[in-house]
């Protein structure tokens, strides 16, 4: 909500600055940015009495001298007449109406209502409605003007719940379904209640007769209709976030007055329904509680002055709820409200000591095997549980995102079949992937499974030992046997038939329960460790890479360590990535034959063979330079 | 020719795995609370609408129970938890205090943007003991942050509103560009949530938090867009190690 700064601090004594009142306001736990003059703010669903001028200097007054100088027609009333019908007293407890005939419409407002629409840049619409949105805004209470010739018959209040064509003010056509609270004349709803009034009994730029709705709406029947209608409503808002039920008779002696500082009234009449007392709460004072709650140590006398500058009347024992503060309910509410007073930020620390008793990590297993599996440079992988297609036991959502995210997985595997096709394509040629996750089936009941999946595929690793071997279910079941000796761990091959791929390597996959793995791998000695601290993100290239491979013939001995040296370092934007893929040590021909691959890749653009050829150039010839070193072939 | 043949080979690099970021983070913080005397417990991500919003006094007409803020699924009967403190009433419904419990996992929440995803991670705790105070709360929250941010960070309560809390809290600290983010939720457990579990709130008072692991490992690794986690890209998973 837009809270322009002018228009609160004119009711303010001390005059505080911007940046003074954006503090307070913050203090007070109303989060907000600052545009211009202009507060753009953020409350909480709990404080719809702050989404007013007048709420928020309620708040502002623990803070500062407040003087809500907003005059309001003081006279006696005649009675309205009307017929009017409540037929959902639960829904509407209190309501009235105020009816207004005018002599003429001004072409013009009077400073105070026309810097509302300049200040806020809001757009005017006809002089009633334009009083009632500037009064929403002044005071938190929403009001209808329906034209008042248009109101020929008797008004009922009610709920629907059938279909209904129902058309708004601002000519958006829609049909009601479900159950609704709305306002009907001679059978059609004019109304939809607290969201938005129709078309038919609207105001226009003529209307000189107005009926005004001022009500209280219970925000169980006026939550979700906007969303529901998709209807941008600041009633609605309001009413959701629940409006001051006794406010009615001020409010709509200040639309009187508005209306009379604007032109001239020729006629008005009143009348309120009161179905049911607003009930009023009193809390017992006990300022032992609220200083418990807090941590802190005030005085009766300091609890009294804070919540009295609230809003709040002190009764003897009691503290009596003010009708606006609908949010406060308990001993807990009321130390928020010190709290807030005081400053959280100015609530000194008091140190806590939980009770420390010996305590069960339950996760052991499923640690000791991520770690086992990071030493064998697997990676864990997070997926979204969310799939497309269904299997005969997977959970179906009832309202999905979109399609393809219909139902819950029942395995990890595919998961993992799809993560590794993805860093295929991204030229990844040794992949190990494994996660570990619940899984959810339905089958007579949901249950649920905790699972390991691993898929691999590729070379072993990126070093002059694994690079020539493949994974293979051979390879896995190897390094299982080490840690899980009496596990028939059942790896399986996948076919890449089905798959949108040409790369030829097996995948290998797995998916067992975690809670079937034996406490074996207890006695595994991880070689990995948590990674200390967290290191900072590189941003990721998305451009193809390609490599390069050097073979080096190395007969002096003493260069190698040199040229390892050389190589592993070299400095260069487009290189990504170096290691030994080779690596031959033959001694009866006193030669070592190493092989150094680089990995090309930019961040800007992908790479010309021009491009690779410059750094590789110089590769070679600052290698060269090593003496006792050759390149087979050049 | 050297005289020496027995060179050593080069050294074998061995590529080691890495933790998921995301896990990592979640472990840090979990092994931290547990060092403050917190224990571990675990519950299901798909809940009952008593459970994840009942039990902690979010009303029916609450907007987070609405079907465009919550998976639901079994024709409404069952839904994905949208927050971790489902597993806090668990635990409290089958312990006595005094307790601290904290869970961590998976959530889910109809979301998806540059900074909100389907599927997140949060990290809770609950203490619930004689005379918990709103002080030792901030007490807790000032070694959790300083131990995640350091001790130069400088942090500010805002007051906030959560159904299960009250008073309740929201904690920012102060990045380097001088903006405040937003790291945490908490406050003091809502005395009606304890007399949902049978604890007698006008003896024990508790206090309860709750973190998003993204935003802070976002924070931590700079990065910028949330999905990056959830790519399971080797480029992005191999940094973290």
């Amino acid at each position: 909500m837009k809270i322009a700064y002018n228009h609160l601090v004119q009711y303010i004594l001390e005059n505080p600055s911007i940046k003074q009142v954006s503090d307070s306001l913050f203090q007070l736990g109303h989060e907000h940015e600052i545009d211009g003059d202009i507060f753009d703010m953020e409350f909480t669903p709990n404080r719809g009495d702050c989404l007013s001028i007048n709420g928020l200097l309620r708040d502002l007054s623990v803070f500062y001298t407040v003087d809500l100088n907003q005059e309001t027609f003081t006279e006696k009333l005649d009675e309205l007449l009307m017929s009017f019908e409540n037929l959902s007293e639960t829904t509407c407890p209190q309501i009235s109406f105020l009816e207004i005939e005018i002599d003429s419409i001004p072409q013009e407002y009077n400073s105070s209502l026309n810097n509302y629409f300049l200040d806020l840049n809001l757009n005017k619409n006809n002089f009633f409605t334009d009083i009632s949105n500037y009064l929403s805004y002044e005071t938190g209470q929403p009001t209808h003007c329906y034209d008042s010739n248009t109101i020929n018959g008797k008004l009922l209040f009610h709920e629907i719940e059938k279909n209904e064509a129902f058309e708004t003010l601002l000519d958006k056509k829609i049909t009601l379904t479900g159950k609704n609270s709305v306002f009907s004349l001679n059978n059609e709803v004019i109304n939809l209640a607290g969201v938005v009034g129709g078309k038919s009994t609207s105001c226009s730029a003529n209307t000189k007769k107005v009926l005004v709705e001022c009500a209280f709406f219970q925000p169980e029947a006026i939550i979700g209709k906007s969303v529901k209608y998709d209807i941008q409503s600041e009633a609605s808002h309001k009413f959701e976030r629940s409006v001051d039920p006794d406010c009615h008779d001020r409010v709509l002696r200040r639309f009187i007055k508005l209306v009379s500082e604007n032109t001239n009234i020729k006629n008005m009449s009143i009348i309120s329904y009161k179905f049911k007392d607003n009930p009023i709460l009193r809390i017992p004072v006990n300022v032992n509680k609220i200083n418990q709650i807090i941590g802190i140590n005030i005085s009766k006398n300091q609890l009294f002055n804070y919540l009295t500058k609230l809003g709040f009347h002190i009764e003897e024992d009691y503290i009596k709820v003010p009708s606006f503060r609908s949010d406060v309910k308990t001993h807990n509410d009321l130390a928020e409200e010190v709290a807030r007073v005081i400053g959280y930020d100015n609530i000194p620390l008091s140190e806590i000591n939980i009770p420390k008793n010996e305590k069960l990590n339950h996760k052991d297993v499923e640690n000791k095997i991520r770690y086992f599996l990071l030493d064998h440079g697997f990676y864990e992988i997070i997926n979204s549980p969310f799939i497309r297609s269904s299997s005969e036991e997977a959970i179906e959502v009832d309202n999905p995102l979109d399609s393809n995210r219909k139902f819950l997985r029942t395995n990890i595997t595919n998961s993992l079949v799809d993560n590794l096709l993805f860093n295929e394509r991204r030229q990844k040629d040794s992949i190990k992937l494994f996660e570990i996750s619940d899984i959810y089936l339905s089958n007579n009941g949901i249950h649920k499974k905790r699972k390991l999946s691993i898929v691999a595929s590729g070379r072993v690793g990126l070093n002059y030992e694994d690079f020539p071997k493949k994974i293979s279910k051979n390879y896995l079941k190897t390094i299982f046997q080490k840690i899980l000796p009496n596990h028939g761990l059942d790896f399986k091959i996948l076919s890449r038939d089905l798959l949108d791929t040409k790369i030829k390597n097996e995948i290998i996959i797995l998916e067992v329960d975690v809670d079937k793995l034996s406490s074996d791998i207890l006695y595994y000695k991880e070689k990995s460790k948590p990674p200390e601290g967290f290191a900072q993100f590189n941003p990721i290239s998305d451009l193809p890479s390609s490599f390069k491979d050097i073979s080096y013939s190395i007969k002096d001995y003493s260069k190698a360590q040199e040229l390892q040296d050389l190589l592993l370092s070299y400095d260069s934007d487009i290189i990504k990535n170096v290691y030994i893929f080779d690596y031959f040590n033959n001694q009866k021909h006193e030669e070592i034959k190493i092989g150094f691959r680089f990995i090309f890749q930019s961040m800007e653009t992908t790479l010309n063979s021009a491009e690779i050829e410059l750094v590789y150039n110089d590769i070679v010839s600052q290698s060269l330079k090593i003496n006792g070193i050759s390149i087979p072939g050049i | 020719m050297s005289a020496n043949k027995d060179i050593s080979p080069p050294e074998l690099i061995k590529d080691r795995g890495a933790l998921h970021p995301i896990n990592h983070m979640k472990d840090s913080i979990m092994n931290l609370l547990i060092s403050f005397g917190f224990e571990i417990i675990d519950g299901p991500e798909i809940e009952t609408e008593e459970f994840n919003f009942d039990m902690l006094n979010i009303k029916k007409s609450h907007p987070a129970r609405q079907m465009h803020d919550t998976f639901y699924i079994e024709n409404k009967s069952k839904l994905l938890r949208t927050h971790t403190s489902p597993v806090q009433i668990r635990g409290m419904l089958e312990k006595k205090p005094p307790l601290a419990f904290i869970s961590g996992g998976k959530v889910y929440r109809k979301d998806d943007d540059a900074t909100h995803l389907p599927m997140f991670h949060q990290v809770e705790g609950i203490y619930v003991d004689e005379n918990v105070s709103f002080a030792q709360l901030k007490d807790l929250i000032y070694k959790i942050i300083y131990s995640l941010f350091g001790e130069d960070v400088e942090l500010r309560f805002r007051p906030s509103y959560f159904p299960f809390t009250e008073p309740s809290a929201e904690v920012d600290i102060l990045s380097k560009e001088g903006k405040w983010l937003e790291i945490l939720g908490c406050g003091l457990v809502n005395p009606v949530v304890l007399d949902n579990c049978n604890i007698d709130s006008n003896k024990y008072s508790g206090l309860a938090f709750g973190l998003g692991i993204e935003r802070i490992a976002m924070l931590k690794h700079g990065v910028t867009d949330i999905r990056e986690f959830y790519k399971s890209n080797l480029d992005f998973l191999s940094q973290f190690k």
